[in-house]
C-alpha cells in the first residue's frame, strides 16, 4: 500500500489485516517501487497525491515491469483523474472514503481474476489475424505476441469468445471484472488501452468496435 | 382589468398623436381653403351682379320701361337666378324663380330698403347659395341668387380627402409606433433571453454593451450582476467541494478504524460494543453525507448524455438492493434506451427507490414510458403519500419527510431528493410528487423528448 497519510495507512493496514491480508506499506512512491522490486506483492494499492513521484507516474513505473493488479484509492474523483489513472495502467479506481466491505470485495474479485482465466475459454480463437491462446495466456497479432495486462487479456478473451456478438458494459463488468455493480468508465478505458495494442489505427478501430448505446463487439 | 402591454400602449399613443396632429392640420387647411374659395367666388359673383345691375338700370331708364324683357336680356348662366323688385312687386323669368322671393334673407332685403347693396350666404333647398341685393333707385332693386353647387361639391371632396388623409396618417402613426416599440423592445428581449439562459444554468450568457449604445448601462449592470452572481455561486460550490474533499482523508481513517472495531464487537463489553456500533453507523452516514454533498456541489454541471438502457439500469438498481426486478415495467411502444447521463440517472433511480423504501412503505413500481412530448420515469410507493404542503419542500436540501414521522436510524442524508431534482434539472426535465391512484406517493420525472 503506497499512501502518504500516516493515519489512513495505519487504519487501512489494521482493517485489511482483519480481512486476512498481509500488508506492506510505503509512504512514498519511490519507497513503494523499491519494495515491490524486492518483495513483490500480489496487489498494489496506490494513492494519487504523493510527495515526489506522483501516483500516475508510480502506476506507469509499476506497470512497466509487470502486470500486478493495481488499485487506486484516491480522494480525487474527477473523471479526468480516474481516466488518467486507468490509462496509466491501473486496474481499478476507488474514491475515498471507501467502505472496507467495498474494498475487500474489489480485492477478492481482482485475486479471482488473477488466479483464473476466463470462465470456459476455447483454447484457440482466431479472429482475422488475431490469435488468442487462452490456456497459454498469450495473444498473437500476425504471429507477434502482444504484451497485455491480465485485465486486458480477460477482456480480449471475453470479446473474442463472443465475436460477432455485442457485449454491454455491464456484462463486461460482470464477466471480466466480476463486479455486479461498477463504474462503466473502467470498461471504456480498458477497451481504449486494448485498442492501442491490437488496432492498426486506434482512432478508427476495426477489430474492437463500439456499438452505440449498447456496448462493444469484435466483428468476426 | 388587465393593463395593456407597453407595446400596445406605445402603438396607441403614436396612433392618437398622429390622428390629433393630422386632424388639426386637415381642419385648418379645410378652413383656409374654404375661406379663400368663397371669397374668390364672392368677388367673381359680385362683379357679375354689378354688371347685371348696370344693364338693368340702363334697360329701365327709358320712357316706357318693361321689366320682363330687361330681365330676360340678362346673361345669368346656369347658376344665377335674377329677380327684379319694382314698385312692391317681384318679377322673375320663370315660375320656379318666383318661389325664390320667399327665400331672400331679411337682412339683405332690409339693407336694400335702406338703399345699400347687401350680400348674404344662405342654403336654399339644401343648396349653398349667395344672395345679392342691389338697390336701383327708390322703388327698384335687382336681387340675384347665385348657387354654388360646384364649389360646394369641391369642398365636400376636399373634406373627404382631408378626412382620409387624417385617418391614413393615424394608421401610419400606429404602424410607426408598433415598429418603434418593437425596436425598443428588441434589446429588452435580448436581456430576457440572457436572463432565461442564466436561470437555465448557462452562466456564461452575457450582453454585449456595444450593440445598443442607449442600453449600454443596462447591459453593463446586467453583466456585472451576473458576474457577481456566478462568482458567488462558484465560491459556494468550491467551498462545498473543498470542505467535502478535506473530509475525505479523515473519513477514510474513520471508516477503516470503525470496521476494525465492528469486527471485534463481540469481544467488547456491552457498553463499549454499543458505543462502537454507534461510531460505525454514524461514520457510514457521515460518509454518505459527504458523497452526496460533493455530488450536489458539482451537479449543476450539464448532463453528460449517451444512449443508456434505462430499464436495465433500473433493474440493476433494484437487484443491488435485493428488490425483485419485476418491479420495473415499460409502457407500450417505449424503447428502454434513452439518451441520458447514466451516472446521474442511476443515482436518481437509487435515491427515489431508497426514499420509497425508507419513507414510502416500499417501492411498488418503477415505470418507464415514452410519450410524444416527454419521457416519463415513475417510482411508486405504498406509503402515506406526501401532503400537498410538502410537495415542493421535499426537494430542498436537508428536508426530511414529515409525513413519515420520526427519523429512523437508517434515515438518509437529507440530500437524496435534492440531488434527484438537481440531476433532473441538468437534463432539462422536471420532477414532481403526486398521489398514486390507490394510495401512496408517485414520483414522476418528465424528461424532454429524445432529439432525433
Amino acid at each position: 500500500m503506497i499512501e502518504d497519510d500516516d493515519r489512513i495507512r495505519l487504519s487501512l493496514t489494521l482493517a485489511l489485516e482483519d480481512e486476512g491480508y498481509t500488508v506492506h506499506t510505503a509512504a512514498t512512491a519511490e519507497e513503494g517501487l523499491l519494495r515491490q522490486q524486492r518483495e513483490p506483492a500480489d496487489t498494489v494499492l496506490v494513492d494519487l497525491m504523493l510527495p515526489g513521484i506522483d501516483g500516475f507516474q508510480c502506476i506507469r513505473e509499476l506497470r512497466r515491469d509487470d502486470d500486478v493488479p493495481i488499485v487506486v484509492v484516491s480522494a480525487r474523483e474527477d473523471t479526468h483523474d480516474i481516466v488518467a489513472a486507468l490509462e496509466a495502467g491501473a486496474d481499478d479506481y476507488l474514491v475515498k472514503p471507501v467502505a472496507m466491505k467495498e474494498l475487500s470485495a474489489r480485492l477478492r474479485a481482482l485475486r479471482r481474476r488473477a488466479r483464473t482465466g476466463p470462465a470456459a475459454p476455447a483454447d484457440q480463437l482466431r479472429i482475422g489475424d488475431l490469435n488468442v491462446r487462452a490456456q497459454a495466456g498469450e495473444v498473437l497479432l500476425r504471429g507477434q505476441p502482444l504484451a497485455l495486462t491480465r485485465t486486458e487479456f480477460r477482456l480480449l478473451c471475453e470479446l473474442a469468445e463472443h465475436a460477432g456478438q455485442v457485449l454491454s458494459r455491464q456484462q463486461l463488468l460482470e464477466r471480466v471484472w466480476e463486479y455486479d455493480f461498477g463504474d462503466e468508465r473502467l470498461v471504456d478505458v480498458h477497451v481504449g488501452r486494448l485498442r492501442q495494442k491490437i488496432e492498426d489505427d486506434p482512432g478508427t478501430p476495426a477489430r474492437l468496435v463500439t456499438v452505440r448505446g449498447l456496448g462493444y463487439k469484435m466483428p468476426r | 382589468m388587465k393593463r395593456p402591454g407597453l407595446r400596445a400602449r406605445v402603438t396607441a399613443g403614436f396612433a392618437v398623436g398622429a390622428l390629433l396632429v393630422s386632424a388639426a392640420m386637415a381642419l385648418l387647411s379645410y378652413q383656409i381653403t374654404e375661406r379663400y374659395l368663397l371669397d374668390e367666388r364672392e368677388r367673381t359673383a359680385k362683379r357679375a351682379v354689378l354688371f347685371d345691375a348696370r344693364i338693368v338700370a340702363a334697360g329701365l331708364d327709358t320712357d316706357n320701361p318693361e321689366v320682363l324683357p330687361v330681365l330676360r336680356s340678362l346673361d345669368t348662366g346656369a347658376n344665377r337666378r335674377a329677380l327684379i323688385w319694382r314698385d312692391g312687386d317681384f318679377y322673375s323669368r320663370t315660375v320656379v324663380d318666383s318661389d325664390l322671393t320667399d327665400s331672400l334673407p331679411q337682412s339683405v332685403v332690409d339693407l336694400v330698403g335702406e338703399g345699400k347693396p347687401g350680400v348674404q350666404r344662405v342654403r336654399i333647398g339644401g343648396r349653398a347659395a349667395m344672395v345679392f341685393g342691389i338697390p336701383l333707385g327708390d322703388s327698384t332693386a335687382l336681387y340675384e341668387v347665385d348657387y354654388m353647387s360646384e364649389l360646394d361639391s369641391n369642398l365636400k371632396i376636399l373634406g373627404l380627402v382631408l378626412t382620409l388623409v387624417a385617418a391614413g396618417t393615424a394608421a401610419a402613426g400606429a404602424l410607426l409606433g408598433m415598429y418603434a416599440s418593437r425596436r425598443v423592445m428588441r434589446p429588452l428581449s435580448t436581456v430576457a433571453d440572457a436572463a432565461r439562459d442564466i436561470a437555465g444554468g448557462r452562466l456564461g450568457a452575457r450582453l454585449d454593451p456595444a450593440t445598443e449604445p442607449d442600453l449600454a448601462r443596462l447591459a453593463t449592470s446586467f453583466n456585472h450582476m451576473v458576474d457577481q452572481l456566478s462568482a458567488r455561486m462558484e465560491r459556494d460550490r468550491r467551498f462545498a467541494a473543498d470542505v467535502s474533499h478535506e473530509l475525505r482523508s479523515p473519513l477514510q481513517t474513520l471508516a477503516a478504524a470503525a470496521s476494525v472495531l465492528d469486527r471485534r464487537r463481540d469481544q467488547l463489553d456491552q457498553r463499549t460494543a454499543t458505543a462502537a456500533g454507534l461510531v460505525v453507523e454514524e461514520v457510514q452516514r457521515f460518509q454518505e453525507l459527504v458523497t452526496d454533498l460533493l455530488e450536489l456541489a458539482r451537479s449543476d454541471q450539464p448532463a453528460d448524455t449517451a444512449p443508456v438502457d434505462v430499464a436495465a439500469l433500473a433493474r440493476q438498481v433494484c437487484r443491488h438492493r435485493g428488490l425483485p426486478t419485476t418491479l420495473v415495467t415499460i409502457g407500450p411502444g417505449t424503447s428502454p434506451v434513452w439518451r441520458v447521463d447514466r451516472r446521474r440517472i442511476e443515482q436518481v433511480l437509487a435515491n427515489l427507490i431508497d426514499n420509497a423504501q425508507a419513507h414510502g412503505g416500499g417501492v411498488v413500481a418503477v415505470h418507464l414510458a415514452q410519450q410524444p412530448d416527454a419521457r416519463i420515469l415513475q417510482v411508486d410507493d405504498e406509503g402515506p403519500g406526501v401532503s400537498p404542503a410538502d410537495r415542493e419542500a421535499i426537494f430542498d436540501r436537508f428536508v426530511r419527510s414529515r409525513s413519515a414521522g420520526a427519523r429512523g436510524d437508517n434515515d438518509g442524508t437529507g440530500l437524496g431528493l435534492a440531488l434527484v431534482a438537481q440531476h433532473i434539472t441538468a437534463h432539462d426535465g422536471s420532477v414532481q410528487v403526486l398521489d398514486r391512484p390507490g394510495g401512496g406517493a408517485r414520483f414522476r420525472i418528465e424528461l424532454p423528448p429524445e432529439q432525433p
